[in-house]
């Protein structure tokens, strides 16, 4: 209803007393009110465009586009532009116009300075009393009537049946439990001999009211034990926190090394690595640990999601918010279970979280990117590492040398012991060559002590060659010694004015008397007396000859420098040797005067002694200078500490975040500290407001929301406050999450259905005081053991029941879909057609990894090797960009990797596999606590006639082909394999028809296909 | 609730199955079953029709990489005046790939056609004659300038992957119109997939049966496992009849067994759509049927337009039989063969603009000829578009500020155009409108309130609009 408003009565509202409020309440609120509230309001929940109308802040901030309302000045209001539909951008309400006497009441109540009582709407904070947030306090276990109900999940459990007046199913079968623990547990179907088995001793002594019999407990710690068990539940936890072996976005490239992660996952799983520490490891095992470098896979988790390379590089401010908003999405999703993202452009609308908290969050990972972080697997490499580095470090003759760390008794014991194996006692024989040629035009001359000395034009580059004509029989190291000349600038030894040179190769060549072929000489060490910053003698055989040894400042004296061929050289008589000394990085660094020279004695002892250790050599040890004595300790231990490193195992690599992982970010370089967070105004990056440290969710009252590292700028610091945060016992949101996911894969349903948000907008326990009861007991009891719980509940009588509904009348003739009730007994489909108290064990589909692996078990294919690189199941080529092409129908299902474990398959995030995602596989791109089910037409089609089902259904048909007689018995063992049981007699007749028109793996390929098999009951 | 404010009358989904007549069969009912008692799966039923609605079936003509508005349909004259002026930002925006260059006119002539005037560029002469069938988005922005994130928002609202696409809502929220093709179609160019490659047509957070099927019109084998290989002796054919007989009998056999579980009917059902889809795929892929002229006018059999060509083809010939929405990709991901024209705007987009411009004129004047632009629309889109300055001195870089996209067919006012960019075409400045307001508008037109269609996940309840979206009244018949 319109009320066409005379403007007399307009007049006198505003002329009576008071008039001028209440004219706003009489009339301007009520307008507001109806005409505007529906998308400007708190009540509604909506502000558009960020603008509220329902208090005077509201409109006199206004939103986006600033104050909607400048009192006393319609024409310049925003809001009345608005109503007078002044163009097509201007149009509120966007889909009527406002009639005219209305825009006149809102012109003039403007025009009159807009009066408007209505302070500001603060929307209190929703209330921080919500199920997950409370304390957390174990609930009794209830009594029961019967007292040999001792299992408390049991207790819980029935106590709420009694109360809805609801019995439980009776337990399972044999078959049916030993399929549905050895599914649950290890993702793959038992074998026929275990069920057989498990079968035999149930019926001699069955599953006691506890839930359990010796028999019983012997299955489930057996297959607790099985590195099965790591296998099924990493997957799960690989869902939870969306990991996939590639980037996603536009440049959906592979990433080699994030199998590290899934496989510590798949070990911390086995090991059973405490919960808490579990958390811990993954989100800062660096800080926390960092003695275990094995544990730097575990950051993996920090690098399990998406990167868009292509924003990183173009966008990088968009690209790094957003990129942190999914790395906080996911870690309060899978570890607290709680959507903080909510938070990000306004205070969460209906969880305590505000936008302090959320960007706390953001600044705990302010300082990590993303990319390939490198560790020793063994910790002990790195203590070794550790070690070396520090003696590498303390004996570099460009810094002061160390004596702190050289001369320690141990270190002084392996310069002691260095001596004792006649190292530096060396005889080193001069080659004195028999012809020396320039390459360019120096100009050479051998001096008598039978080194050689270059002097005429100085060309750019340069390099001699020298033939030695009767060289030693037996030599293990070729020495060059720079010397000094007076004729040399500085005294050399170079002949840059500088007296510098830059030997950038040093190659040897043997020519056997007789012989066709030079052999070249491969030198495995070089190593020398003093090294130029940047000029190694290293370099001298890397072959680039754009890098080289050099001596500067240390010139006006000799250097030498040794190599060391991978094994003795043996010469006979006319062999001759042939050395080239390439100076090819140019600007005449050239060499002035050397000598070539070699020795027998053992490789392991040759150093490049320093002319100062020289002098202690020649000292007896009690009498050395300690000058002299530190030179000595430094040649030897460098030179130690460089072959003990190289024979370290090389480091390994895993896709991962964190701070160490500087190359993978330029931004990082420039800047190596955490990146300053600031609280956007409405999520937008362009309205930075105050600045926010570390920190998580203020709602959780026992513990500290605000972190204080040590060291601010330590990034590491941070998330270990994080982890710290959530891990600790008093956090009643991880303990929650934890038992409710497990849980949830257990039942296929949690306690609480919504195992990644525990706020308002998830689902309410069916049960809090049982999650309550397993959360304390799983803290304390188990102390975080994941295996202590599986064991409790699979050993329930609640997990071992059977999900058959109670059967219906024997004489009704219903239709399948219609339940009849519970003879005598209360309809448990009417009273709780969800099954949320568990009257019933829920069936379950198996997901795709456990098909998949359960269709090789059956038909004998299945590689149980662990760990390693992903297994591609797609034939990749070339694509038009970095992103590949891959074909999975192409695929060969035969390749002798292809029967690995699912979990073990390269995960494309972009391109996913067709065959696992018609059985629910979820896109990667998303954070999948749960697995959705489908039933499609395609997946109908897939399930019949992909290449890998009919390759596996050849090989079932062919594991039993031998059996006797035939048909029957190949057909009674597929049947064994595939559904744990034998055929009926009426089955058997119709799969015999078909396996003789069509062979025996068209039996195979129908078993794989059956609801029965697909189904866990 | 949402009050019933609008004129629209709300249907139940009984009435909206009526309305559509025959064909909607078992696939939609049983999905439907199985969704609500799937553990884990989205709670929340998906909304009912709102209002009836204009338009049964959609194909999208998506041009990746950003297709240059104002070298097609946004004509900017002031570009050919102030050519070489150096007016752009000094620094590099975000999401660009260098620093502006020179202001660049279009290296192509512009006339106005039709009765309602558009302007259109020379590389598009088909597509002009039919401007008056078209209502144009002339001011679309996007708020990134990077295709992974552009092409995820013009797909399913988001800049994040992990989101369900328009595809698969629709599918989600109304079924199938038939028992024989999948609800959705993505036909990928021959030569690769687009940025994002499948995650553009993911299902996200709904039931897997809702994404995009992808088909490779190109290659023998479009739908890859609706036959078994050859090399299965055991399978195919007879042996399939036979084969799937037994296994139908044990499943049935199975659900006597197991009564009250609705996952195991659908996948019974499931399999007997399977048998039916083989029946009637081949022939619907099966261009061969078609006349000669047809095939012709579509391009196909001439190199610059066959592949595209076949694929619109293809699109008339799925949206016929039933599919819901089909979307129709021109370019792969790359530097070469798409829209994303960097380098030479002369020469990189004449030759991908010649490979569409004629299938898509052609597969207008089908659907017109045949009546099924009565209740099917036809997008043409891209996921931004691209700087009035120059890149280099020849090419385009990524703009999110302003792009065009039109709409023809059912439920559309013809021959107008909503919006304007500024005068150099890289900036959206009046009648603006964002994924949200294209998305908006295209679920209202399939009698969908954009506002009420949501699942709940992981904290919110998530719409293909997020918190945004208003229908695009002005360009609605």
């Amino acid at each position: 209803m319109k009320h066409a408003l005379p403007f007399t009565l307009l007049t006198l509202a505003l002329a009576a007393p008071g008039g001028a409020e209440e004219f706003f309440t009489d009339r301007i609120a009520p307008l507001l009110k109806q005409r505007c509230f529906e998308c400007h309001s708190h009540e509604s929940g909506k502000m558009k465009g960020g603008l509220t109308l329902d208090s005077k802040p509201g409109w006199a901030e206004g939103g986006e586009h600033g104050p909607a309302i400048l009192p006393g000045a319609p024409e310049n209001s925003l809001l009345v532009k608005m109503v007078r539909w002044t163009d097509a951008d201007h149009q509120m309400p966007p889909k009527e116009k406002l009639p005219d006497e209305e825009i006149a009441l809102l012109e003039e109540w403007i025009k009159r300075g807009a009066p408007d009582p209505r302070a500001a709407l603060v929307k209190p904070p929703p209330d921080a009393d919500w199920w997950s947030l409370r304390p957390l306090a174990a609930p009794p276990v209830p009594g029961a009537p019967d007292p040999s109900l001792t299992h408390p999940i049991d207790r819980f459990i029935r106590a709420r049946l009694a109360g809805a007046a609801l019995s439980p199913a009776p337990a399972a079968d044999a078959r049916t439990l030993i399929r549905r623990v050895t599914l649950d547990l290890t993702g793959l179907p038992p074998t026929p001999a275990e069920t057989e088995a498990f079968a035999k001793e149930s019926a001699a002594s069955p599953l006691g009211q506890d839930g359990s019999s010796p028999a019983w407990l012997a299955v489930v710690d057996r297959l607790l034990a099985s590195p099965r068990y790591g296998e099924r539940w990493a997957r799960h936890w690989l869902d939870t926190i969306h990991f996939a072996d590639t980037h996603g976005f536009e440049h959906d490239v592979h990433r080699p090394n994030a199998w590290r992660f899934r496989d510590y996952v798949i070990g911390a799983f086995n090991q059973d690595t405490p919960w808490p520490r579990f958390i811990q490891e993954q989100l800062a095992a660096d800080t926390l640990f960092p003695a275990d470098t094995r544990l730097t896979a575990a950051l993996g988790f920090l690098g399990a999601g998406p990167f868009d390379a292509s924003a990183e590089g173009t966008a990088p401010a968009a690209y790094e918010y957003v990129d942190r908003d999914d790395l906080v999405t996911q870690t309060m999703g899978a570890f607290v279970s709680t959507t903080a993202n909510c938070a990000r452009c306004h205070a969460h609308k209906f969880d305590p979280i505000t936008q302090d908290d959320y960007f706390s969050l953001q600044a705990v990972f302010a300082g990590v990117g993303k990319g390939n972080v490198a560790y020793d697997e063994d910790p002990a490499t790195t203590v070794q590492r550790r070690q070396w580095t520090t003696v590498l470090e303390a004996s570099d003759t460009i810094g002061p040398l160390q004596p702190e760390v050289l001369l320690t008794a141990e270190n002084e014991t392996l310069v002691t012991q260095w001596e004792a194996a006649g190292g530096g006692r060396e005889i080193w024989q001069t080659l004195s060559p028999d012809l020396y040629t320039p390459a360019i035009n120096s100009v050479l001359t051998r001096l008598a002590d039978g080194s050689v000395l270059s002097s005429g034009p100085r060309p750019d580059t340069e390099t001699y060659t020298l033939t030695v004509s009767s060289p030693p029989r037996e030599v293990s190291a070729l020495r060059i010694d720079l010397l000094t000349d007076d004729s040399l600038p500085l005294k050399g030894p170079g002949r840059l004015d500088n007296g510098n040179l830059h030997l950038s190769g040093f190659e040897a060549w043997i020519f056997r008397a007789g012989g066709a072929a030079p052999e070249k000489v491969g030198f495995t060490r070089a190593l020398s007396d003093f090294d130029q910053a940047g000029y190694a003698a290293p370099t001298l055989i890397d072959g680039d000859p754009k890098t080289s040894w050099a001596i500067h400042p240390r010139v006006g004296e000799p250097h030498h420098a040794i190599l060391k061929p991978a094994a003795p050289l043996t010469f006979a008589e006319g062999d001759r040797l042939v050395i080239a000394l390439q100076q090819l990085q140019g600007g005449q660094h050239l060499l002035g005067r050397f000598r070539l020279s070699a020795t027998a004695a053992p490789a392991e002892t040759l150093i490049a002694v320093p002319a100062a250790a020289q002098a202690a050599l020649l000292t007896a040890r009690e009498q050395r200078l300690p000058e002299d004595r530190l030179a000595l300790a430094a040649a030897v231990l460098q030179e130690r500490a460089r072959e003990e490193l190289s024979r370290l195992p090389a480091q390994v690599l895993v896709y991962a975040a964190s701070a160490a992982n500087q190359a993978a970010r330029g931004a990082i370089l420039k800047a190596p500290q955490p990146r300053t967070i600031h609280i956007l105004k409405r999520g937008d990056l362009d309205k930075p407001g105050a600045e926010a440290g570390p920190g998580a969710l203020s709602a959780v009252a026992a513990l500290n929301a605000r972190f204080s590292p040590a060291d601010p700028q330590n990034e590491g610091q941070r998330r270990a406050g994080l982890a710290g945060w959530i891990a600790h016992r008093d956090n009643p949101l991880t303990w929650r999450s934890a038992v409710n996911r497990v849980w949830h894969y257990h039942f296929g349903r949690g306690l609480c259905d919504t195992p990644s948000d525990f706020g308002r907008m998830g689902g309410v326990p069916s049960h809090p005081e049982l999650l309550d009861w397993l959360a304390v007991w799983f803290r304390d009891e188990a102390k975080g053991s994941l295996k202590a719980l599986h064991r409790l509940i699979v050993t329930s009588a609640t997990w071992q029941q059977s999900s058959a509904l109670p059967p219906p009348p024997a004489s009704a003739a219903q239709p399948v879909t219609t339940l009849a009730p519970h003879r005598g007994g209360p309809d448990p489909q009417g009273i709780d057609p969800d099954n949320r108290l568990l009257w019933r064990m829920n069936r379950t589909r198996l997901d795709a990894d456990s098909y998949r692996d359960a269709v090789m078990a059956a038909s004998g294919r299945l590689n149980l090797t662990m760990g390693g690189p992903g297994i591609a199941h797609y034939n990749a080529s070339p694509g038009p960009q970095a992103t590949p092409v891959l074909d999975y129908a192409g695929f060969d299902w035969e390749a002798p990797a292809a029967p690995r474990r699912s979990i073990y398959r390269v995960v494309y995030r972009g391109i996913a596999d067709p065959f696992m995602e018609v059985l629910d596989f979820p896109d990667m791109g998303l954070l999948s606590p749960t697995r959705g089910f489908s039933a499609s037409a395609l997946q109908s089609l897939t399930l019949f006639n992909n290449p890998f089902l009919l390759g596996q259904s050849t090989h079932l048909a062919a594991r039993v082909a031998g059996t006797a007689p035939a048909p029957a018995e190949p057909i009674r063992q597929m049947f064994q394999l595939v559904l744990l049981r034998y055929p009926g007699a009426g089955e058997l007749e119709e799969f015999t028809a078909l396996a003789q028109s069509a062979g025996l793996p068209a039996v195979a390929r129908v078993l794989f296909n059956t609801n029965e098999f697909l189904f866990i009951d | 609730m949402h009050p019933p404010s609008s004129p629209h009358r709300y249907w139940n989904r009984r009435q909206f199955l009526n309305h559509l007549g025959g064909g909607f069969g078992s696939a939609a009912l049983a999905g439907l079953v199985a969704r609500q008692s799937a553990a884990g799966a989205p709670a929340t039923a998906p909304a009912l029709p709102a209002f009836a609605p204009k338009v049964r079936r959609v194909i999208q003509l998506f041009m990746n990489g950003g297709a240059s508005p104002m070298d097609t349909f946004d004509y900017k004259p002031e570009l050919t005046r102030r050519h070489g002026e150096l007016l752009g930002p000094k620094d590099k925006p975000e999401g660009q790939t260098g620093v502006s260059g020179a202001v660049m006119k279009s290296p192509f002539a512009f006339k106005q056609y039709g009765q309602s005037g558009r302007w259109v560029s020379s590389v598009f002469p088909h597509q002009a004659k039919w401007v008056d069938e078209m209502a144009f988005l002339m001011a679309m922005t996007s708020k990134t300038n990077v295709h992974g994130p552009a092409s995820y928002m013009m797909n399913t609202g988001f800049l994040l992957p992990g989101f369900p696409c328009f595809g698969a809502w629709v599918s989600y929220a109304l079924g199938s119109l038939s028992d024989n093709l999948p609800d959705f179609i993505v036909l990928p160019d021959a030569r690769g997939l687009p940025y994002n490659q499948k995650a553009n047509f993911s299902a996200g957070f709904l039931p897997a049966r809702h994404q995009g099927t992808l088909i490779q019109a190109a290659s023998p084998r479009p739908v890859p496992d609706l036959f078994p290989p050859d090399k299965f002796a055991f399978a195919g054919g007879g042996a399939d009849r036979q084969a799937r007989a037994v296994l139908q009998k044990m499943n049935r056999q199975h659900l006597t067994e197991h009564p009250g579980d609705s996952r195991l009917e659908a996948r019974i059902a499931s399999a007997e759509l399977a048998a039916k889809m083989q029946l009637s795929a081949p022939e619907a892929f099966d261009l061969a049927t078609e006349s000669e002229s047809t095939r012709t006018a579509y391009g196909v059999g001439q190199a610059v337009t066959d592949d595209f060509g076949r694929r619109c083809l293809l699109a008339r010939r799925l949206i016929e039989r039933g599919t819901r929405f089909v979307q129709v990709w021109s370019g792969p991901q790359g530097a070469v063969n798409n829209w994303d024209n960097h380098g030479n705007i002369e020469a990189e987009l004449s030759p991908i603009a010649a490979s569409v411009d004629q299938p898509i004129a052609a597969l207008l004047g089908d659907l017109k000829q045949r009546g099924l632009l009565e209740d099917t629309l036809v997008i043409w889109t891209t996921e931004f578009g691209r700087t009035p300055f120059a890149q280099g001195s020849l090419g385009r870089d990524h703009n999110g500020g302003s792009f065009v996209t039109w709409l023809a067919g059912a439920g559309i006012k013809p021959g107008i155009a909503y919006g304007e960019s500024d005068e150099f075409g890289g900036k959206a400045m009046h009648g603006i409108t964002q994924c949200y307001d294209l998305h908006a508008t295209l679920l209202h037109l399939m009698g969908i309130d954009h506002e009420r269609l949501t699942v709940r996940t992981a904290g919110v309840d998530r719409r293909l609009t997020d918190v945004h979206g208003h229908v695009i009244r002005e360009i609605l018949a």
